[in-house]
């Protein structure tokens, strides 16, 4: 079941202040990378949820982002609708698409379950690249940011965008969490566990998982429509399975199941494709080193490995920090 | 209460559910023997709709439930635990019986509500923990508990839905004496309301807590009647109970 630990709160904390730093001080370029950074943690949040806590390893997941980005622009730019709708609506559409696959996907397992849903993403994907109302291959451009000038705030500007870029990653993690907490968070992870005694047990296991990765696809159709945003430009690219594959890589990379594992991941990925992208064009092969090295060593990812090495020696400290002294001991200290 | 008329099962060439007709009363305590191979686990199966008849029907408090998956049969009330432990094993003690508590409360399917904190679930998950004698591991991982704990559990996870009908397939298996002898106590503390159907091998515990006795023999019930008389019955020694009686 997912728990709050003193370690992931620390993490989170680490992370929040990291990102608060970077938003304050860093130029152009540094923010478009934070950005980037904070997208890719709503997504990788969203498969999280679903491939973590549920056991259905999505390959769909980049796509439903792209669901949700050309729902936004195309109701935002063609329609005409003001940004906000348009942006509520590209979410409802995309949780809707999302249950719709979750609930035809989730009567199969494993191998099977990856495959449905990369074909659905892939659908997607074609259907997207050869449509001429969504721009064809050529994607579609002209797409606002948000207008927050009434209240003072101006999201055309890097920072203030990555701030609220910021603010939403926040948002969608309690969000995550609540999910999580609930009945019918708690529910998936039994199911997860063992779906024959779930069902023993009297649970409708495939409405289960429908519903979460429906809930699922509300966070991947926010990420969309930032993600739109943020270039105020799209492309079919988006949608392609290599989306969904990068972020499966980056839930691994930062520990699967663990929903702090895959926002460490996130920066992680990110900031080696950077870092490593200015030395060489190679920077894949890199990542897929580390990634093989994560895996054999049988951690759950980066945090995972933090986790087990001294998550639990946290968790005795501060446990012992805020006891209270029982009787004997006050006698012995005095 | 439970009800099935001619069921029939077979896997190609072997008939392995035999015409079985049954009929619990509310309350009743029944144990189910027979060799190994007899059917005794496909019949359970058959009636909590893991497996289908090829014929016959299950009836649960008269309503015709043949036609039903497994969770909508759970949810009128029929719940089952299995003869190897089929658990939540990287959960705890309590998580595994707050998991199960939660299903009839409506909260196991809820948004916004936190089924592991709910008053009602905690007050059920507190109620089975003692009725099957998991108060001190409720904090334990199940993946950390014996395997007499986790055979506990096992009743213990199936029980905490509020069944009105519990099965309960071979609950001590695997277990020693004196665990045998615990799982004694702990069917005659269960409610009186609670109808049960127990498949067994161990026959203390079988004669002990039964109010009847069905026999299996190649799917078929060779056997249906009072503990005493199936003491007596010369069927029995010969298919089964004689090895029994001689020791």
């Amino acid at each position: 079941m997912f728990r709050h630990t003193p370690l992931r709160h620390a993490v989170l904390a680490i992370l929040a202040l990291a990102a608060l730093m970077q938003a304050f001080t860093a130029g152009y370029f540094g923010l478009e990378i934070l950005i980037e950074i904070l997208i890719l943690c709503m997504l990788v949040l969203a498969l999280d949820l679903v491939a973590g806590f549920g056991g259905m390893v999505s390959l769909c997941h980049g796509a439903l982002m792209g669901v949700g980005a050309y729902a936004f622009a195309a109701l935002a730019t063609l329609a005409g609708l003001d940004p906000w709708l348009a942006a509520l609506a590209a979410v409802a559409l995309t949780a809707a698409v999302a249950w719709v696959i979750g609930a035809i996907c989730a009567r199969s397992h494993g191998i099977y379950f990856i495959m449905a849903t990369l074909a659905f993403g892939q659908m997607a994907y074609s259907y997207v690249f050869e449509s001429p109302l969504f721009g064809g291959d050529d994607g579609m451009g002209g797409i606002d940011r948000f207008d927050l000038t009434a209240i003072g705030i101006d999201l055309n500007d890097s920072r203030t965008f990555a701030l609220f870029c910021l603010a939403v990653l926040g948002a969608v993690y309690l969000f995550a969490t609540a999910i999580l907490r609930s009945g019918l968070g708690r529910s998936l992870t039994g199911v997860m566990h063992n779906e024959k005694r779930m069902k023993a047990l009297g649970l409708n296991t495939w409405r289960i998982k429908a519903d979460v990765f429906g809930l699922s696809g509300i966070i991947a159709g926010i990420a969309g429509v930032l993600a739109a945003q943020h270039i105020m430009f799209i492309s079919p690219g988006l949608l392609n399975w290599t989306v969904s594959g990068e972020a499966l890589v980056v839930v691994i990379l930062g520990g699967l199941g663990t929903l702090v594992g895959p926002l460490v991941g996130a920066v992680a990925f990110v900031v080696m494709k950077h870092q490593l992208g200015e030395v060489t064009t190679y920077w894949h092969l890199v990542v897929g080193i580390v990634l093989i090295a994560v895996v054999m060593s049988r951690a759950n990812g980066i945090f995972g490995w933090a986790e087990a090495r001294w998550g639990a020696r946290l968790d005795r400290r501060l446990a012992d920090a805020t006891r209270s002294p029982t009787p004997e001991e006050v006698t012995s200290d005095a | 209460m439970l009800e099935t008329r001619s069921l029939t099962k077979s896997f190609g060439a072997i008939h392995v559910t035999r015409s079985v007709s049954l009929r619990l009363e509310r309350g009743e305590r029944r144990v189910i023997l027979g060799p190994n191979g007899a059917g005794k686990t496909t019949l359970f199966n058959l009636l909590v709709g893991e497996l289908a008849p090829d014929s016959g029907t299950v009836h649960l408090a008269g309503e015709d439930v043949t036609a039903l998956p497994v969770a909508r049969r759970a949810r009128r009330g029929l719940s089952r635990s299995y003869q190897k432990n089929t658990l939540f094993d990287g959960l705890t003690v309590e998580e595994n019986l707050a998991l199960a508590a939660a299903v009839p409360t409506g909260h196991a399917t809820r948004l916004w509500s936190d089924s592991l904190s709910r008053p009602e679930i905690r007050e059920t998950v507190a109620e089975v923990a003692e009725q099957v004698r998991l108060v001190p591991y409720l904090h334990a991982k199940v993946s950390e508990v014996s395997y007499g704990v986790r055979r506990q559990l096992e009743v213990g996870v199936a029980l905490a839905t509020r069944p009105h009908v519990l099965l309960m397939d071979e609950p001590t298996s695997g277990v020693g004496p004196e665990m045998s002898k615990g799982f004694h106590d702990l069917l005659n503390d269960l409610p009186s309301d609670l109808t049960l159907l127990i498949i067994e091998h161990d026959m203390d515990l079988a004669f002990a807590v039964a109010d009847t006795i069905t026999v299996l023999n190649y799917g078929e019930v060779v056997f249906d009647g009072l503990p005493e008389a199936a003491r007596g019955s010369k069927l029995l020694k010969d298919i089964y109970l004689g090895s029994w009686e001689d020791a």
